[in-house]
């Protein structure tokens, strides 16, 4: 995956495989570096996927909380960052598929698609909203209104594809479904994506 | 001194139930292990008796050191104090500097070992600018004190807290810049 | 005969680059006779474009320190929970005491071993004690309290964020003090130097606030 942990080449850094160690062995300040390595990574996984910065906030903690008890386990076969995205993916999924047990079927992919409104903002507002509203008008915005208005699956998909790069049978096991579904999930996804931001690249910004 | 009192009233229960009998040759041996140990305490060891507590001497709960402490990052801007971190203190200054990055050089300001006193305040005055006060709640599970603590800053008090403080498990408490650095505070609770 | 579906998942299997390269030539060959799957796929690119373009994959995480410090708080958390824990199966392990619970060790003997049990117990366990903090209030709004414990320093950390600095040219005077005395019915506490010279008295003022006096 592309997203796997960058050597740290700066030789004043520590290397993740010395952080991990370390960590290992229990030193919560090497582990609180890796934190700080990651965080926006992990975090910008959760606001994908979850579309709220509280949530996402929390979620990205609950990540890196998980990691450090299932650190002992860590073989160190792969690199750290891509066993760190698999615990913070797992726990969103959790959190979305709870959601979804819970909720009324908000994320229901046809409800969905129904409830696109052209200029709708299903995006909750966070820490920095005033700002953000002022940018909402641009594409960027608009992508992200897009994508927060997709179903958890779809827009999971294609986090995983565009994102972070994954291959598909890397999203398939992440996903925990099989090859077609990926492809289908992700061919679905963008159709949904090009009918709400077609007045965006018909009216470009 | 707290400790022997609180020896006499913290509760064990001892559970009733059968013993096995194996164990018989055990309890004889304990028995008079522990027999042997009170008369020797008792009899032969006087003078480790604690003496009577003067009546003005008020009681307390534990001692604890407490030290003002400058970081920096250039020994140079360093104050020049003389003042020297206990002996218990292992690697003091190696071990702040592993919470207060990126300081790497540290100065004890001044220090104060202080009883804590049961039924009034305590101070810990390590400099007149910065202190701490201390207001025991009575000692915690396994060798600890409760405790009120608060920071001040001259006539300005800067953070209250409930803490409890084992021996050997020292509070760092990250103060307010100063020159180049920072002032940082070191509370122990010392052992009984 | 190829699904609509089969048809999809070639087109995006064409964007994504998940085909072999001769997948790649035939599909390619079909898009040059087919105008109109040649623009749904140019758009679908496009598309593609855009979301890379316009989703970071890096997003500053708002109140990042605030994020570390919990992240640490919560693992101290977990680990006296668990001290705790051990502690407690060790407790229950350490049955063989029981021998003290049998009846013709009563009365007196009875208590004089459970002190000195108790004393054991004490003398085990205050080694192994980590200082916590449960609660603090800053009076002033602008100063944050952040604690957690670094087992790596073996301290608990209180950190106090937006402190006023102490300005540079005040010359900060530390005391030594060897001891000190309380006097309750004044509410001092004279400060004495290892010499017994009076250092300082600690005294109260009608606010509350203490005063030093020299």
């Amino acid at each position: 995956m592309s997203a796997a942990a960058p050597a740290a080449t700066d030789p004043v850094e520590p290397l993740d495989v010395d952080l991990v160690k370390r960590s290992q062995a229990g030193d919560t300040r090497a582990f609180d570096l890796l934190v700080t390595r990651y965080r926006s990574r992990i975090y910008a996984m959760t606001y994908h996927l979850i579309q709220n910065e509280t949530e996402a906030w929390d979620l990205a903690q609950e990540a890196f909380i998980k990691a450090w008890r299932a650190l002992p386990n860590f073989k160190l076969d792969a690199a750290f960052y891509t066993w760190l995205y698999r615990i913070a993916h797992n726990v969103t999924y959790d959190w979305l598929r709870k959601k979804k047990i819970q909720g009324d079927g908000e994320f229901d992919d046809e409800r969905t698609e129904h409830r696109a409104m052209p200029g709708s903002r299903t995006a909750p507002q966070g820490f920095d909203a005033p700002d953000r509203a002022m940018k909402r008008q641009e594409l960027g915005c608009r992508i992200q209104d897009a994508i927060a208005r997709l179903s958890p699956d779809h827009r999971q998909a294609i986090v995983l594809r565009e994102i972070e790069g994954l291959s598909y049978e890397e999203i398939a096991e992440m996903m925990k479904c099989s090859l077609g579904t990926v492809m289908s999930r992700l061919f679905y996804a963008r159709k949904k994506l090009q009918e709400m931001l077609k007045d965006t690249y018909e009216n470009p910004v | 001194m707290m400790n022997e009192e609180f020896r006499m009233t913290k509760e064990y229960p001892i559970p009733k139930s059968e013993v096995h009998p194996r164990k018989a040759w055990l309890r004889a041996w304990c028995f008079l292990i522990l027999s042997s140990f009170l008369i020797l305490n008792s009899s032969f060891c006087p003078a480790q008796q604690p003496a009577p507590v003067p009546a003005k001497k008020p009681a307390t709960d534990g001692k604890v050191w407490g030290a003002l402490v400058y970081a920096t990052t250039d020994a140079a801007k360093l104050t020049g104090s003389s003042e020297k971190a206990p002996e218990n203190q292992k690697d003091l200054f190696g071990r702040l500097g592993k919470v207060f990055m990126p300081y790497t050089h540290f100065e004890i300001i001044g220090q104060h070992v202080q009883d804590v006193f049961r039924e009034y305040e305590s101070w810990v005055v390590p400099s007149r600018d910065l202190f701490l006060k201390i207001d025991s709640k009575g000692p915690a599970p396994d060798g600890g004190m409760n405790l009120h603590l608060q920071v001040w800053r001259e006539q300005q008090v800067l953070v209250k807290t409930d803490a409890v403080l084992h021996p050997g498990s020292p509070l760092f408490i990250g103060g307010p810049k100063w020159r180049d650095g920072q002032l940082l505070f070191v509370l122990d609770l010392a052992k009984k | 005969m190829k699904t609509p579906s089969d048809e999809n998942h070639d087109l995006i299997r064409w964007l994504d680059g998940e085909m072999t390269a001769d997948e790649r030539r035939t599909f390619e060959a079909t898009l040059q006779n087919d105008p109109e799957l040649a623009a749904e796929a140019e758009s679908m690119r496009q598309l593609s474009e855009s979301l890379k373009t316009h989703l970071p994959a890096e997003m500053p995480v708002p109140h990042a320190d605030f994020f570390n410090s919990q992240i640490q708080v919560r693992i101290a958390q977990m680990d006296l929970d668990e001290a705790r824990e051990r502690e407690k199966a060790a407790a229950s392990t350490a049955s063989w005491f029981s021998w003290l619970r049998m009846p013709w060790l009563a009365g007196a003997a009875a208590a004089a071993a459970a002190f000195a049990i108790a004393g054991l117990v004490w003398t085990q366990n205050s080694s192994s004690g980590t200082s916590t903090i449960a609660s603090t209030y800053t009076p002033n709004p602008a100063v944050h309290a952040q604690v957690f414990h670094s087992s790596d320093a073996q301290a608990t950390v209180l950190m106090l964020d937006g402190l006023e600095p102490v300005p540079a040219e005040k010359k900060i005077v530390g005391f030594r003090v060897h001891r000190a005395e309380s006097d309750a019915e004044l509410a001092t506490t004279t400060l004495f130097d290892e010499n017994g010279a009076v250092l300082a008295v600690v005294a109260m003022n009608a606010k509350g606030q203490p005063t030093l006096l020299q």
